[in-house]
């Protein structure tokens, strides 16, 4: 009785590891079908239409319907509202993180952690209305450009939007330091402000790199919130307050018009795999971050 | 010892060096008080101005109406449906694969390539952009499956996009439970699944409730993986319809559409509403996960989380 018992369990005990094992193989599987699916359709600006790769990463001349589909606009347009919001919300969000960390008592604690976490919830969209109705008029009335939208507005949306990632990282990042770099700080006579900025800030550099690089990541995919309020002009940004266009942004924009196979919807996948080549580069920076603390 | 202070001297540098650092002290510690505050108070002045603007909107004929191609008035009902709709849909498909995931990375798995490589795709498929993602549904689910835009195309898609997020929450939760528990039912002489089931998934299953809530939250205002999968309408003939081969426009996707396409005259209006009810459900789902994961911490295992 109880040997048959022992041994059903047993039985169940292996089925049950093979469909976890199944399920952690599905993970890999995904990430393998993504990866090689989006760099097989990505590719065909290159191999099929025989547009040169470094045509399509320099040529700022967007021309699709000339054959020449140059994103260097685009390219240029991500890295400057990423640049623009890791500049703004990425100190802002270490600060932040040093003080719950830190010095924050538990009641404000209790308080800053729900309103980050409805933060992470609010929908990419809300953040987009919030700016477009907010933000834009704002920045037409007090400065000179004639409609608000641009890098500017962008940038400030992003920031916001990075901010938990950032805060959440950066806070964990300081915990994890040993109590005694902190007691040791404060037994030589040290002040709080001197311990944060001599002995936890540098110990805690590559976790802090590891909150930035993934502020960085959330940055570069945005796409909704920054497209409503960018402008979308194929151009260069022309300074702060001018209207320009980034990778996500003129992916969302021109798909939907792009008929399957033509050079357009081509040129908009292979501005897709630039993304997540992007992404792959940002969690290998992650991995080397975390491989130097330990 | 030539050069000895006299002791007075250097008890008045040093005390004004220490009141220099108090002070540099005091300031940074005002200032770090002030920029947590601000996010509080950012985040109470976007709802408030949220609500202003739209509580006006959200009359019943708004959030229960169909919605209209050209003219004013239109509503948001089988938005609302459907972002419920692809929600229940996203998540029958990746709570069981995720939970399954992460209890066999974090309970079975040793260290080692199979448990590297699972992580690391765990890793980099959480940071592939949700509109990246979207392209990778277009392509397989409209174009090589011929779906056209379809619901269920739609929620595999965010299937792929909130598999590691939940998978993390899953691994956190776990990594809660204490060894002792596992290695007092398995001392009893059970199997390893049974601690698992019987033991360690109870205890855990508070803070995995809380995870797959706030989680759920996310995938409800999920757009740009959407556009392109779920597509831009509703069927107007049958909009609460159960079938999943149809196209399903959600809130949030109705949201941005309404602005940046459609040419109905109320676009500000209907956006004010739109924006509103997504925050006011942003709002549900987190007070919601607090509740439940309580709840549930507190029924399983008798202590109060």
């Amino acid at each position: 009785m109880i040997a048959v018992q022992a041994r059903r369990s047993h039985r169940t005990e292996l089925i049950a590891v093979l469909g976890l094992r199944f399920a952690a193989g599905f993970v890999i599987l995904a990430m393998v079908a993504v990866l090689g699916y989006l760099a097989f359709e990505g590719t065909k600006t290159f191999y099929v239409d025989k547009f040169p790769l470094w045509t399509f990463l320099f040529s700022p001349d967007f021309a699709v319907d000339a054959g020449h589909p140059g994103a260097a606009v685009f390219i240029v347009g991500t890295l400057a509202v990423t640049l623009f919001a890791i500049v703004v919300g990425g100190p802002f969000g270490i600060a932040v993180g040093v003080f719950l960390a830190e010095i924050a008592p538990y009641r404000m604690t209790q308080l800053l952690k729900p309103a980050i976490e409805v933060m992470v919830g609010i929908p990419s969209v809300v953040y987009g209305w919030l700016g477009l109705t907010l933000l834009v008029p704002l920045i037409r009335t007090h400065t000179s450009s004639p409609s608000g939208f641009g890098l500017a507005a962008a940038g400030i949306v992003l920031a916001i939007m990075i901010l938990p990632t950032v805060i959440t990282l950066s806070e964990d990042a300081f915990r994890s330091l040993p109590g005694s770099l902190k007691e040791g700080s404060l037994a030589l006579g040290a002040t709080r402000w001197q311990t944060i900025t001599r002995v936890l800030l540098p110990s805690a550099a590559s976790g802090l790199a590891v909150a930035l690089i993934l502020g960085i990541a959330r940055a570069v995919g945005e796409t909704l919130a920054i497209q409503m309020v960018l402008g979308n002009a194929t151009q260069f940004p022309q300074g702060l307050f001018a209207p320009t266009a980034a990778l996500t942004t003129e992916i969302v924009t021109d798909m939907p018009g792009a008929t399957e196979g033509s050079l357009l919807e081509h040129a908009l996948f292979s501005m897709a795999l630039l993304l997540l080549v992007i992404a792959m580069l940002l969690i290998v920076f992650v991995r080397v971050a975390l491989r130097r603390r330990s | 010892m030539g050069n000895v202070v006299h002791p007075s001297a250097r008890s008045v540098a040093a005390t004004s060096s220490v009141r220099a650092r108090k002070l540099a002290d005091g300031v940074a510690t005002v200032i770090l008080w002030a920029m947590a505050s601000s996010i509080i108070v950012m985040l109470a002045a976007f709802i408030v101005y949220m609500v202003y603007l739209g509580w006006s909107a959200l009359t019943p004929s708004f959030i229960f109406g169909m919605p209209k191609q050209t003219t004013a008035g239109g509503g948001i009902g089988p938005e609302i449906y459907n972002s419920f709709y692809i929600l229940m849909l996203t998540l029958i498909f990746t709570v069981p694969i995720a939970v399954a995931a992460g209890v066999y990375i974090q309970e079975y798995a040793l260290p080692g390539m199979f448990r590297n490589v699972v992580q690391f795709s765990a890793e980099s498929l959480a940071t592939i952009p949700s509109v990246v993602m979207g392209l990778f549904g277009l392509l397989v689910f409209v174009y090589l499956f011929h779906w056209q835009f379809t619901a269920l195309g739609g929620a595999l898609t965010l299937t792929l996009l909130n598999l590691p997020a939940l998978m993390r929450v899953t691994q956190e939760a776990l990594a809660s439970v204490p060894d002792t528990m596992r290695e007092a039912s398995m001392g009893l002489g059970g199997t390893k699944w049974q601690a698992i089931t019987r033991v360690v998934l109870p205890s855990a299953i508070g803070r995995l409730t809380t995870g797959v809530v706030l989680i759920a939250g996310r995938i409800f205002g999920e757009t740009a993986a959407l556009i392109f999968t779920a597509g831009l309408s509703v069927p107007f003939n049958h909009p609460y319809d159960l079938n999943p081969f149809r196209p399903a426009e959600t809130l949030a996707v109705h949201l941005w559409y309404t602005h940046s396409e459609s040419i109905v005259p109320d676009v500000d209006q209907i956006g004010n509403g739109s924006a509103l009810v997504l925050l006011i459900m942003v709002l549900v789902f987190n007070v919601a996960a607090r509740v439940l994961g309580r709840r549930l911490t507190t029924h399983f295992t008798g202590r109060s989380s």
